[in-house]
């Protein structure tokens, strides 16, 4: 019994450690500006990292079953394209225009995934291949940036529609829509196949179609993510997806999510995307030249990884 | 009868670096048949010629595949070396001799760094090289203030665009660094070690094989390959950009992987690879010359790497 709390305990350190991470880069954030906690700022803030938590939610459902994505960024450009480019009109054009993006980037996963469960090709190989796939499909749908978006829309999401945050919402909705996916059997399959693919098929899990359908969840993901980032910038831009993959990888790392499947929470990986966010825009606070947010990115990433694999390895001996 | 056709294809198959020359083969004389410019002599020095800036950064890539690593930050690496050595050349004048030091050096200094990541640090090779190209991508704006400079360095635009005997000294240079690469990968007994620990690391380091140095080896000697690189590009371009690299993080290992080493290490040939950076760097020329946009020829090429893959590339299930 003792012993299982401990482990309980243990799994969470890590989450836990995020967490103060979190309040600590907050209570920073709040000295610089004082505004943080009134609905304004939280509306834009909200906007702000949406894209990036649900691309980073998109990588996580990738690694649970063991794979990576490395075609995320291109297909987050490309839902942002669809969905800019088709000249939405009204509030049934959004909608088709958003349907429209998401069945191009679940697509776009689906043919990840059958390439990854059918082919025998390592995930990291057939990601890479299909990041210039999807890079040059967003580029005959958007050659230059360009496209728009509802200027109402727009307006509605960045400085909130009768005082709600509606990113926040989005978000919010969406990662309630992963809590009950988790618990159905189709949740549980994804974390099976990817810490122990031999044992999820002995035990009559179908688990190429498991795979097929964590890249294609994580298309949902990141569709999302292409179609919040358009709303917010009012545009769509057809190179602005190479970043995401990065910082999409780093947040699902940082949050606990194991390279080797199966292992690691949804919660982590949000906490990981606000931290990653925040300290971008801590940066941008400090006054120091915005070059550097690149260099400090890449020092937190190794940083935090370095320490982390040190503490569970002291805690695993 | 057809038992025997079985066993010579899978034979066949099992040569996977061959299968990179095979298709590069057949490539090329559909090329030379079909499409138009691809018959002289010219054309196909200038093709080796352009293959070379590809061809030198992935064989480095190969060395670190080879160990079961992976190195994304060869990008940022070409465009580090391109750019100090144009910033520091334009700086001092001269031969250019010191910015061509300087930069190789702290291209050895950045492999080094990753080595540490991966071995010290157990960081995952993919995002400890994510990382530091990252953080070498901020450190190059930092360093230029976002305006790189360009240089003309005498001994490298010699180096990109003069001949020997009819031959570009660029694919010179490549055959020279390959043969060094051949000798270090397959002849050497950090290769072997290169070999073990990319075929079963737990077995390798169990028979004796030090991971330590053998990857300080693969990662310093990858991003000193992607230096020179970045320093005969330089040279051909006469300046040096930020993004001047980014082709190269994919196109590398995709030159591997078509070359027929596994991505997950232990197996292939080095010279495969070579076979996967004409392939590619042909590839590309073509879907130029029949005039299709960026993004078409973006499309066709994700389609044929994908489609060469599936055919020899696969991986046997275990």
């Amino acid at each position: 019994m003792r012993e299982r709390a401990l482990a309980a305990a243990r799994g969470n350190t890590d989450l836990l450690a995020l967490a103060v991470l979190l309040l600590v880069l907050l209570i920073a954030y709040q000295h610089y500006d004082s505004s943080l906690l009134t609905p304004a700022s939280i509306t834009i803030l909200s906007a702000q990292f949406l894209p990036l938590i649900l691309a980073a939610a998109g990588q996580t459902t990738v690694m649970l079953t063991g794979g990576i994505d490395l075609s995320l960024g291109a297909v987050l450009a490309l839902a942002m394209a669809v969905f800019a480019t088709y000249d939405a009109q009204g509030a049934g054009g959004v909608i088709t225009a958003a349907v429209l993006a998401l069945l191009v980037a679940v697509g776009a996963g689906a043919v990840n995934g059958t390439l990854v469960a059918y082919a025998g090709l390592p995930p990291i190989v057939v990601t890479l291949a299909a990041s210039f796939l999807w890079g040059g499909v967003t580029l005959v749908v958007l050659p230059q940036p360009g496209g728009t978006v509802p200027g109402g829309l727009v307006d509605a999401y960045n400085n909130g529609w009768n005082g709600v945050a509606l990113p926040a919402v989005a978000v919010a909705v969406v990662l309630v829509g992963w809590k009950l996916l988790r618990t159905t059997r189709h949740g549980l399959a994804l974390y099976a196949v990817g810490g122990n693919e031999h044992g999820a098929y002995a035990s009559g899990l179908h688990t190429r179609g498991v795979k097929i359908s964590g890249y294609a969840l994580a298309g949902v993901f990141t569709g999302l993510a292409g179609i919040g980032l358009a709303v917010q910038t009012g545009s769509a831009d057809p190179t602005i997806g190479a970043p995401y993959t990065l910082n999409s990888i780093a947040a699902a790392v940082l949050g606990g999510i194991s390279f080797f499947g199966g292992v690691g929470r949804m919660r982590g990986t949000v906490l990981g995307a606000l931290v990653i966010g925040l300290l971008t825009n801590l940066l941008l606070f400090t006054g120091i030249s915005p070059f550097y947010q690149l260099v400090a990115q890449g020092v937190i990433l190794v940083v935090a990884l370095a320490l982390k694999t040190y503490l569970t390895r002291e805690a695993a001996v | 009868m057809s038992s025997s056709l079985a066993v010579s294809v899978a034979g066949l198959r099992g040569s996977r670096a061959a299968w990179a020359f095979g298709v590069l083969g057949v490539t090329w004389v559909a090329a030379v048949l079909f499409a138009d410019g691809f018959d002289s002599l010219a054309s196909f020095r200038y093709l080796v010629q352009t293959a070379s800036f590809l061809g030198i950064v992935a064989i480095g890539q190969t060395l670190v595949v080879m160990m079961s690593g992976i190195d994304l930050s060869v990008s940022g690496v070409v465009a580090l070396s391109a750019v100090v050595c144009a910033k520091v050349a334009s700086g001092t004048g001269g031969g250019g001799a010191s910015g061509i030091a300087v930069a190789l050096l702290l291209c050895a200094l950045v492999g080094a760094v990753n080595a540490a990541g991966v071995v010290w640090l157990r960081v995952p090779p993919m995002v400890m090289t994510l990382a530091s190209g990252t953080i070498l991508a901020g450190a190059l704006l930092v360093y230029t203030d976002g305006s790189p400079s360009s240089a003309q360095v005498p001994l490298l635009n010699s180096l990109a665009n003069d001949r020997v005997l009819g031959i570009p000294w660029a694919f010179v240079l490549w055959l020279a660094l390959t043969a060094a690469a051949f000798w270090l990968l397959h002849l050497s007994r950090t290769g072997r070690y290169a070999f073990a620990l990319g075929a079963g690391e737990d077995a390798a380091r169990a028979s004796g094989v030090p991971p330590a140095s053998t990857a300080f080896i693969a990662y310093t000697a990858c991003a000193v390959l992607a230096g020179v690189a970045g320093l005969v590009l330089l040279g051909f371009t006469g300046t040096s950009s930020l993004t001047m690299g980014n082709p190269y993080q994919l196109l590398s290992i995709a030159s591997v992987v078509l070359g027929g080493t596994s991505i997950l290490g232990g197996r292939g040939h080095l010279l495969g690879t070579v076979g996967g950076a004409l392939l590619l760097t042909l590839l590309t020329a073509l879907l130029t010359s029949w005039n299709l946009s960026e993004g078409v020829r973006q499309v066709v090429l994700g389609l044929l790497i994908i489609g060469l893959l599936l055919v020899y590339a696969r991986e046997r299930r275990t």
